[in-house]
């Protein structure tokens, strides 16, 4: 058996001490899946879970572990558990003990009991002041268990008992008439006394000490990292729930369920009706659909990508491999990440300014894809540089010492290596500007909601003539719609518009999540692109 | 011939000339470089080698400066044509300098500056209008890590040769009917088996090369060196970051290589170099070539007494 004083090398077989310690941990951890999940109302606090009201169960839970933290603090402290605790649980721990319980006394004393500041400042001093003794003095096992179980269980009673019930509300008397209710509060205060009980359990578990704080520090980074992922997750799942209806409004499927097309001078039926995506907006549609503002985002990437990529790949190789690394190149990184942070609305008045007026001076898909191409340029120099510069020169060298020209280096060996950091950057930056909204108000934009006839068909608008230019896409000079603008204007928009389209609400989930789909496609396929390449250069 | 004899002659002027002005007794600083050496003059004669047949190479008065730093004195050194050369010495003596400066990779870095003269087969490699790639086509070099490109084995081999334009396989050759795609077959196959890989990896041509062991990807190196037919092969420490047995196998490659091709081999592995090589090249600390001769008088019978002392283990 492990005492205090003697380590064993080997830990004996789960005692129940630690069984129950390891119970108090996976409750903690349920505690705080539940407080998340009341966060994000998937469950409301007055829901009744298993007959209990869900602020009851919550209450009482964080009695139960409360008590069962500090139990086993007292339990070890007395020496019916054996543990290996260090003298004191350390100096930042006391001092975040001591924060939260200054705070947890400031507010009982100025909200609940009405004191006056002088009163509020003296009672915060005194629990913040008695959190940090009892954590800072008493060895380890007392002092990190009961300020944490302490807090635990006084926030259960609290819930327990009403003083904080469903219908409890704080105003905050401020001006802007801000105020917390419990729905948002409870499940809150919750999350956070399980996360402190949940260390506390798991140092616990660990037997306090150097293996104690590691068992409490995992815990603690786990729980952080789910809940983030979690709520990461439950962003989109919120998106996708509420954009389910609108996006399948009117689906149907099966033979000649579509809307007829002609293709190489066959004309039939689609099998599906997508009505959502095969759309415009317009009078007589059985069911709207933001079809133009599709067509315009996929072609807006395409052509921002096109028109960026040769360019910041150029000038990439230029400074990395071609340029003297001095003065010269320091000035054009800096410049370029100064430009990759320059907001995007100074992008999109530059192309008001200066595109707009060259490119038929009206709004078009032309001003939008070059506005968007100037915003991707510098994040696609940096990382293509960033790249090259990570291609050893041994390559280099070895090349050099093939007699193979520089240029030819660049293509046959530096370009390949480099490609898989160059798609990361492209990746990153179609993220960002497939979800732009400003420059395409001011470059591009069209109607608020475009029929369908409006939808740009840039492949299909080449025009040839015999005369120069020779090659003209009228597609390309026309306004449209993109996905983020079109939600924006259909956000904004007047009373009129939104009666056009019906059911808006639905409408502009459905909008969202489109938006969502294409650029979570638009990662795809750069994520595809990139394991190619990188498959291309690993072995195996 | 008697054109070199006169630049070794010139040599020795420059050196007497030096010998007398800077190094006087009492202010022979230069010569006493690293603690543990024994201070002795340089003398002409131990860099002479005489040998049959003809120079494939040949050094005079070569000075190299890495800015101020002054990383070669004066070499001066010819090297037989299908023969082996190894160069020792201290680390930091200037060997892979010296290599790099018979393939002009000393270009390549931005501080080097070179004075002196290198002949191949009598043509002058340090002058204007030099074809750096025909040269370095003739002068190959491998280096002292082994450094495949992330490619195919097959294409690690056949890079050179389409660059150069000597191989046609794209996609136009293709569509025109000229590809080579046979030839580059058999150049791989050729390259592979004089760098004796070719049965460890026929059935593997066109993984990656970095899937290969350390060892395997020397040889690679040493095989896509090849393919580009080169006369002179170079060779910086090209077995120091492998295990003996790769080692063995690299030494067994130099020796066979040595039949057709003229291989200058930089070690810091005595043994190694006096398995090897016919002939070796001893520089000392401060870039001075000290003694040059037949491998066997090197390592028997050095005529400086610093050599004596450096190859018997004294410092190094
Ligand atoms: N690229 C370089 N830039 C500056 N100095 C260099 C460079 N390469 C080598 N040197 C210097 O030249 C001297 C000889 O180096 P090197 O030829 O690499 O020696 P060795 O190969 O014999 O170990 C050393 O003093 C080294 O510091
Ligand atoms: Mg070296």
């Amino acid at each position: 058996m492990a005492s205090a004083t003697d380590t064993a090398l080997v830990s004996e077989d789960t005692s129940e001490t630690e069984a129950v310690a390891a119970g108090a941990v996976g409750l903690a951890a349920v505690l705080f899946a539940l407080s998340l999940a009341s966060v994000f109302e998937l469950v409301t606090i007055t829901d009744p879970v298993a007959g209990v009201p869900m602020v009851a169960l919550l209450g009482g839970l964080l009695v139960v572990l409360g008590f069962a933290v500090v139990t086993f603090g007292v339990g070890s402290r007395l020496g019916y558990v054996a543990t290996d605790p260090r003298p004191t649980a350390g100096l930042v721990a006391s001092t975040a003990f001591g924060l939260v319980w200054f705070v947890v006394g400031g507010l009982v004393a100025s909200q609940s009991l009405g004191f006056g500041t002088a009163g509020w400042v003296i009672g915060a001093l005194v629990t913040g002041g008695a959190a940090f003794a009892v954590s800072a003095f008493p060895r380890e096992d007392i002092g990190s268990t009961l300020p944490a179980g302490g807090l635990a269980l006084f926030a259960g009673i609290v819930f327990l008992t009403g003083v904080i019930g469903p219908s409890w509300v704080w105003n905050l008397g401020w001006e802007q008439q801000a105020s917390f209710n419990a729905e948002f509060t409870i499940p809150v205060l919750t999350a956070f006394c399980s996360l402190l009980v949940g260390w506390a359990a798991a140092k616990a578990y660990g037997g306090f000490g150097a293996r104690g704080r590691h068992v409490g520090a995992y815990v603690l980074v786990y729980l952080n990292a789910i809940s983030i992922i979690a709520l990461l997750f439950l962003l989109v799942a919120f998106t996708v729930l509420k954009g389910l209806p609108g996006l399948f409004n009117g689906f149907a499927f099966g033979a000649g369920a579509g809307p007829e097309v002609t293709l190489v001078g066959l004309t039939f039926s689609l099998p599906v009706s997508w009505p959502f995506v095969m759309n415009g907006v317009a009078l007589l549609n059985d069911v709207n659909g933001v079809l133009p503002a599709i067509a315009g985002t996929i072609w807006l990437v395409i052509g921002a990508v096109l028109f960026a990529v040769p360019l910041g790949v150029g000038a990439a190789v230029f400074i990395t491999e071609y340029a003297d690394r001095g003065r010269f190149t320091q000035v054009v990184e800096i410049a370029t990440n100064g430009l990759w942070s320059t907001p995007s609305i100074v992008f999109g008045l530059f192309g008001l300014a200066f595109l707009v007026p060259r490119l038929g001076n009206q709004k078009s898909l032309l001003a939008g894809m070059l506005t968007l191409g100037f915003m991707l340029l510098p994040l696609v120099v940096i990382t293509s540089r960033e790249s090259m510069l990570a291609v050893p020169d041994e390559y280099r060298d070895a090349s050099a010492a093939l007699g193979v020209t520089k240029w030819q280096t660049i293509r046959s060996i530096v370009l390949p290596a480099s490609l898989p950091g160059i798609v990361t950057g492209i990746i990153l930056g179609v993220g960002r500007i497939a979800g732009e909204t400003a420059p395409i108000l001011l470059t591009m934009s069209g109607s608020v909601a475009p029929p369908g006839s409006q939808t740009v068909d840039v492949l299909g608008g080449f025009q040839f003539q015999s005369a120069p230019p020779f090659v003209t896409n009228p597609e390309l000079m026309q306004a449209t719609s993109a996905l983020p603008y079109q939600l924006y204007s259909l956000i904004t928009a007047g009373v009129g518009q939104s009666s056009n389209i019906g059911a808006i609400d639905e409408f502009r989930w459905a909008t969202a999540l489109i938006l969502l789909v294409v650029v979570l496609g638009f990662y795809a396929v750069g994520i595809a692109t990139r394991y190619y390449f990188r498959s291309k250069l690993q072995h195996d | 011939m008697s054109e070199t004899r006169q630049t070794t002659d010139d040599a020795q002027a420059t050196t007497d000339s030096e010998l007398a002005g800077g190094a006087s007794p009492g202010t022979d600083q230069p010569l006493e470089v690293t603690s543990g050496e024994t201070r002795e003059r340089t003398r002409e004669e131990w860099v002479e080698h005489e040998f049959e047949g003809e120079a494939k190479l040949s050094v005079s008065d070569l000075d190299v400066y890495y800015g101020d730093d002054h990383a070669l004195k004066g070499v001066s050194m010819e090297i037989p044509e299908n023969s082996v050369t190894a160069l020792i010495g201290p680390s930091g003596c200037g060997k892979s300098t010296f290599l790099r400066c018979l393939n002009r990779m000393n270009d390549r870095i931005k501080a080097a500056s070179i004075d002196g003269s290198v002949q191949l087969e009598g043509e002058e490699i340090y002058q204007d209008g030099v074809n750096l790639v025909e040269l370095r086509k003739r002068v190959g070099m491998v280096f002292q890590s082994p450094n495949p490109f992330p490619k195919s084995i097959a294409d690690n081999i056949s890079y050179g040769p389409r660059k150069h334009g000597d191989l046609d396989t794209g996609l136009l050759a293709n569509l025109l009917g000229r590809s080579d795609d046979d030839a580059v077959d058999e150049l791989v196959e050729r390259s592979l088996r004089q760098a004796a890989l070719w049965d460890e990896v026929q059935d593997r041509l066109d993984d990656n090369a970095l899937g290969l062991s350390g060892g395997q990807q020397q040889r690679l190196c040493i095989a896509r060196a090849l393919a580009t037919d080169p006369e002179v092969l170079l060779m910086d420490e090209p077995a120091s970051a492998l295990d003996p047995i790769a080692t063995s196998k690299i030494e067994d490659l130099v020796h066979d290589l040595a039949e057709e091709y003229t291989v200058v081999i930089v070690t810091h592995n005595m043994q190694q170099a006096a398995r090897i090589s016919d002939q070796t090249a001893v520089f000392l600390t401060g870039g001075e070539l000290v003694e040059y001769g037949d491998t066997d008088q090197v390592f028997e019978d050095p005529q400086s007494q610093r050599v004596e002392d450096y190859i018997s283990g004294k410092f190094g």
